[in-house]
């Protein structure tokens, strides 16, 4: 689905391509997921990183892009990097840049990702610590407020959207979605879906507390007023704004 | 070979077989044995394993123990008696295990300040869970002759090195209420515990296995007894269950129940309840649930200004201080009445019942017989009870079982076989202890009665899981609770943190996620289960603790309602604890249902004239149908409304539905919204889970659409959106259709879909260790494992779908929570016309199809591919928009 001339959400993907950057885009990928659950006595077979390396994949055969960003949490852990983390966090970069041929490999730093510090020259990535401007694009994860006034478009990751309808027959339905908008100062934003497996999203349209999450959403952009833009199988769907799916009933 | 008794040995015979000290004090106490001791002090003094059912009262403590203590007592007085464990006793409550010690210590302490002559005593001591490790240590330096202990205890003693020392000169196991034990995993887990204690011994030791009665007693001896390699174990049965009289009735609280209303229903059944109360010194009453037994002694307190001195509730959820504090009242005789759930219903010692009221059916025939048998206090005492019925299907099974249970059909139990997530827990447990060779180990468990047919490549799954081969080599240090050496076939421990992890989360009983309910002004209001919190839409009203409440939100592990007095409920309450119809009841109940069709046969020819006379209640029973009323144990009300709810069907829908003809009804639910499709099909829940989700899943795939059902003891409903109708040539195909396939096939290609196998998943994956309660010494709340269990499930299945946890899911649904040979069975009736179907068209609900409709369990059959289905959410959802936009 188009965004602009420029920006792309990939069909079926939680996964941006911006043309002129030539990179693609994702966010809160939380790898050594299941290594950290494991520690505290989830011991979940192990899917996060083969899916976000099969998703990378399909995009990077897509569009061809020389880099990619990822915009915050790349891993899950806040107090250190486990073990897990760092064989997972080493395993995909090296697949970023030996199979998938991306030549930068830039990352915004999020919440999660305490210490990544240590992996940046190891590993040979680009390491913003709060946001990243380029060209007319800022980059910052969320969970604080963008300090740069500049960018045409801000793009986040953060609060793992979703949203939340109940069918027909009364089930729960939750589906991954993009959120599109404008800020109060009118510059547009689009925030990222996570693309951990295990993440299914917080409902922005049901669940409360969303500015407690994440500050943009105190004073400088309404929730209600952003579409919702779901990953389908293989398509994007847009389902109105946020406002509008607030207490709908088929 | 099981073997049943049938005359028991004379009384001088039961006697003789006593320690003379022993015997004098039996004698001069009880003066002569009851029917079940007749049997088995004999038997036991020969060292014979036997399984004894008898009533409450019928001296089972001392049947299975006279014998072990008078043994314990020759030991003694030949100056043989050890420190030393000599006897293991098990059962399933500990409220239980402090009441044997008890019971123990009685005789113990008589017989033995009788005796002049220094000598050693015999010495019980309980281990539980509430045990202080202080008594836990002494008990490794001095341990008990006769160890009073639970299922999950038994499992951590045999883990422990030093304390098996101590019982390497084991003699007796005894297990009672083997009745709670031998149909669930619970038991199943003892029944390995059990085998790995006689391993570890290294001798066979006398099995004596105590409880109510249940059918087919054989399979109990079996399951009590195991196997020895490939020979079955010997044991005797003796089944004194019948000799304690029972005189019950089922009574209606109102002539018309179906037309009646709740409220006068309610007052009536409160009366009924305060006459028996009156009546007798001390009353015992049984609901189904617990959120029952809170509602019945509010309404007793506030009706008829019972204080806190008289009435008193019993359940689970209470304290044990609480319980406690309940059950010493009763002994004393204090309260006039006690209301419980199941809790009262095994062997505590509650001192003297008067009388026993049920409220609403036990559902099984057993059940009722168990618990009115708690009333009467000796065993020639007749035991009382009344069974209140509480709506009109509730009356009709009411009837049938008490008529049951005086002819004696039982219905039946069946044991979960080779259950592996049970089974992952011993292997770890059995890691920890020695290196085993594989096949040493699969012949350990191949002996207990739950595994016996255990196939081995099952077993070496589990190893394979255990060892961590599901992840790769580098993260099995963390997942890996066992080694195992696939080319030497050996396996054993592995890990520091292993031996905590099994004494930690050992167990079956899964943690229910539950979510507290809340007023605006952050007022706690009780709490639901997470399942129902799933099917709660904003604006539903539901009913807790007897109020009503519309539900807002939920955030967390909160949910945020309004009162909403008055209301009716939108939605119905969760049944989830309470247990399904039996299989063989609701057969019975089905015969009788075509008894009175074929009684009632003639009304449908004089349908408007009989149909006002019923309105009018001057309808009467014809000869038939009166005769098979009379022939209920049931009250005169409950007769007469019987006799309307039959003629009400018959009149009203043509039909009556019986266990050899399915009616199925063509309706429309009240706002004509959404099309019913509702099978009259009274085989109970078991079978009618899985009989639902066939034809749904099938109904679903011929019309492209997902459907909800809606599923009952007493039949199901395919609920299908306005746009899906079903016609006449759609039913007969789809029947066909059923009949057809393979339905074990059918159920498997979309039960990965569904909220029972997200759950059912979600608690095999924490019985067999992958999601543990208790890790590196900190608790896990249910609340932190909540990572959604289908995408588990998923990741699950990438690895394999025979990976053990999903099969485990898999047989959990199909043996356990279904009966998929029964449904298998009942669809291939409806092929050869053994069972006939009927279709018809109603305008609404038939009265037989209320209940089915607004109670029972929900669940949705997904058939759309998710494509589609986004599709359609999609396009839903902006029609909806457009049309909110105008």
């Amino acid at each position: 689905m188009r965004i602009s001339d420029d920006v792309e959400i990939l069909d079926g993907m939680p996964v941006l391509y911006i043309k002129s950057l030539s990179i693609i885009v994702c966010t809160d990928l939380h790898l050594g997921y299941e290594g950290v659950t494991a520690d505290k006595g989830t011991f979940l077979p192990k899917a996060n990183l083969r899916h976000i390396k099969e998703t990378i994949k399909r995009a990077v055969e897509l569009k061809r892009p020389k880099g990619i960003i990822v915009d915050g949490d790349i891993k899950n852990e806040f107090s250190q990097v486990h073990v897990e983390e760092f064989n997972e966090t080493h395993e995909f970069v090296n697949f970023l840049r030996n199979e998938m041929g991306l030549e930068s490999i830039i990352l915004i730093k999020g919440n999660h990702d305490n210490y990544i510090e240590r992996l940046k020259e190891p590993f040979r990535m680009q390491l913003y610590t709060q946001e990243a401007l380029m060209d007319d694009y800022l980059f910052f994860h969320g969970e604080e407020l963008p300090s740069s006034k500049e960018g045409k478009m801000l793009i986040m990751g953060h609060v793992h959207p979703s949203i939340a309808i109940y069918n027909k027959l009364g089930v729960k339905e939750k589906l991954k979605c993009f959120l599109k908008g404008k800020l109060k100062d009118g510059r547009d934003i689009l925030i990222l879906p996570a693309m951990n497996y295990f993440a299914e999203g917080f409902s922005v349209n049901m669940e409360k507390g969303i500015g407690d999450l994440a500050p943009i959403f105190r004073k400088m952009l309404d929730v209600d007023s952003m579409e919702a833009l779901c990953i389908g199988e293989d398509e994007i769907l847009d389902f109105g704004s946020v406002g509008q799916l607030r207490n709908i009933e088929l | 070979m099981i073997q049943y008794l049938e005359k028991p040995f004379s009384v001088e015979e039961s006697l003789e077989s006593l320690n003379l000290f022993l015997r004098k004090w039996f004698e001069k106490k009880y003066k002569v044995p009851t029917p079940p001791q007749r049997y088995s002090f004999k038997l036991v003094s020969e060292k014979k394993n036997v399984l004894i059912t008898a009533p409450t009262g019928s001296g089972k403590t001392f049947s299975a123990f006279m014998s072990i203590l008078s043994d314990l007592m020759n030991l003694s007085l030949a100056n043989k008696l050890e420190d030393k464990v000599y006897c293991v006793y098990v059962s399933p409550l500990r409220a239980l295990n402090n009441d044997i010690y008890r019971n123990l210590n009685v005789p113990l302490d008589q017989v033995f300040s009788d005796i002049t002559i220094p000598i050693k005593k015999i010495t019980v001591g309980i281990r539980t869970g509430d045990t202080p490790q202080s008594e836990r240590q002494k008990m490794l330096k001095k341990p008990p002759n006769i160890l009073v202990t639970t299922p999950e205890s038994l499992a951590i003693l045999i883990n422990s090195q030093k304390f098996v020392e101590n019982m390497k000169d084991l003699k007796y196991l005894v297990i009672d209420e083997l009745h709670e034990l031998a149909n669930n995993k619970r038991g199943v887990h003892l029944s390995l515990s059990v085998e790995r204690l006689r391993e570890i011994v290294g001798h066979d030791f006398t099995r004596v296995g105590m409880g109510a009665t249940l059918s087919p007693l054989d399979e109990a001896a079996k399951y009590l007894v195991g196997y020895d390699g490939e020979k079955e174990r010997d044991c005797y049965i003796v089944d004194a269950t019948w000799d304690k009289k029972l005189d019950f009735l089922a009574m209606s609280p109102v002539k018309d129940i179906v037309n009646s209303s709740d409220k006068a229903i309610d007052n009536s059944i409160y009366k009924i309840i305060n006459s028996v109360i009156k009546k007798n010194r001390t009353t015992l009453v049984f609901t189904n649930t617990r959120s029952g037994t809170e509602r019945v002694v509010y309404n007793l307190m506030r009706r008829f200004k019972y204080g806190e001195e008289h009435i008193a509730a019993h359940h689970g959820s209470l304290s044990r201080e609480t319980r406690l504090g309940v059950e010493d009242m009763l002994k004393k005789g204090k309260l006039k009445v006690a209301v419980s759930s199941t809790s009262l219903e095994l062997g505590i010692d509650i001192g003297t019942i008067d009388n026993v009221v049920q409220i609403g059916s036990p559902k099984s025939v057993a059940r009722a017989v168990q618990r009115i048998g708690r009333s009467g206090h000796s065993f020639n005492d007749v035991a009382r009870g009344e069974v209140i019925v509480t709506n009109r299907d509730d009356l009709v099974e009411c009837s049938i079982m008490l008529d049951a249970a005086r002819k004696r059909h039982l219905d039946t139990f069946t044991t979960p076989k080779n259950a592996l997530d049970v089974l992952s827990q011993h292997i770890v447990g059995m890691s920890q202890t020695k290196k085993w060779s594989v096949d040493e180990a699969f012949g350990v468990i191949k002996n207990s009665y739950a595994y016996h047919n255990l196939p081995r490549s099952d077993f070496i799954s589990l190893l394979e899981y255990l060892s961590g081969m599901y992840v790769g080599l580098e993260s099995r240090r963390v997942y890996a609770k066992i080694w195992y050496d696939e080319k030497e076939g050996m396996f054993g421990r592995r890990g520091k943190l292993t031996k905590l992890i099994y004494f930690l989360n050992l167990g079956t009983i899964p943690d229910e996620v539950a979510i507290d309910v809340m007023t605006p002004d952050n007022k706690w209001q009780g709490s639901i289960e997470e399942e129902f919190l799933s099917r709660l839409k904003p604006g539903d009203v539901f009913v807790l603790g007897g109020k009503t409440y519309s539900f807002n939100y939920a955030r967390v592990m909160k949910a945020y309602v309004t009162p909403a007095p008055g209301q009716v409920p939108t939605i119905p309450p969760w049944y989830s604890e309470q247990l399904p119809l039996t299989y063989e009841l609701a057969v019975e109940i089905g015969r009788f249902r075509e008894q009175m069709a074929i009684a009632l046969g003639h009304a449908r020819e004089h349908g408007k004239k009989m149909l006002t006379m019923l309105d009018r209640s001057k309808l009467k029973p014809n000869e038939e149908s009166r005769k098979l009323l009379d022939s209920l144990p049931v009250d005169e009300n409950a007769k007469m409304a019987i006799f309307n709810y039959f003629a009400m069907q018959v009149l009203y829908a043509g039909y009556i539905p019986t266990d050899k003809m399915l009616l199925i009804e063509k309706t429309e639910d009240k706002e004509g919204e959404r099309n019913l499709l509702i099978f009259h099909s009274l085989y109970g829940r078991r079978i009618n889970d899985a009989l639902s989700r066939a034809f749904a899943i099938t109904l679903g795939e011929m019309l492209e659409t997902d459907i909800a059902v809606n599923i009952t003891d007493n039949g199901f409903v395919l609920v299908t959106e306005q746009d899906a109708t079903v016609s006449r040539k759609d039913v007969d195909m789809l029947v066909s259709e059923v009949g057809r396939s393979n339905m074990r096939q059918v159920l498997m290609r979309n039960i990965r879909r569904t909220e029972m196998m997200r759950r059912r998943f979600r608690y095999n994956a924490a019985r067999s260790f992958m999601i543990l309660r208790n890790y590196k010494g900190r608790k896990i709340s249910v609340r932190k494992q909540q990572i959604n269990s289908q995408l588990i499930f998923k990741a699950a299945e990438e690895i394999s779908s025979d990976f053990p946890i999903i099969k485990e899911t898999y047989r959990e649904i199909f043996d356990d929570v279904m009966d998929l040979p029964r449904a298998e069975r009942i669809v291939r009736g409806l092929i050869s016309g053994e069972i006939g179907y009927k279709l018809i068209e109603t305008d609404v609900p038939s009265p037989f199809s209320h209940l089915i409709v607004t109670f029972g369990e929900a669940d949705v059959i997904m058939m759309k591919d998710r494509r589609k289905h986004i599709r359609d959410l999609h396009k839903q959802v902006l029609a909806k928009l457009n049309r909110m936009m105008k």
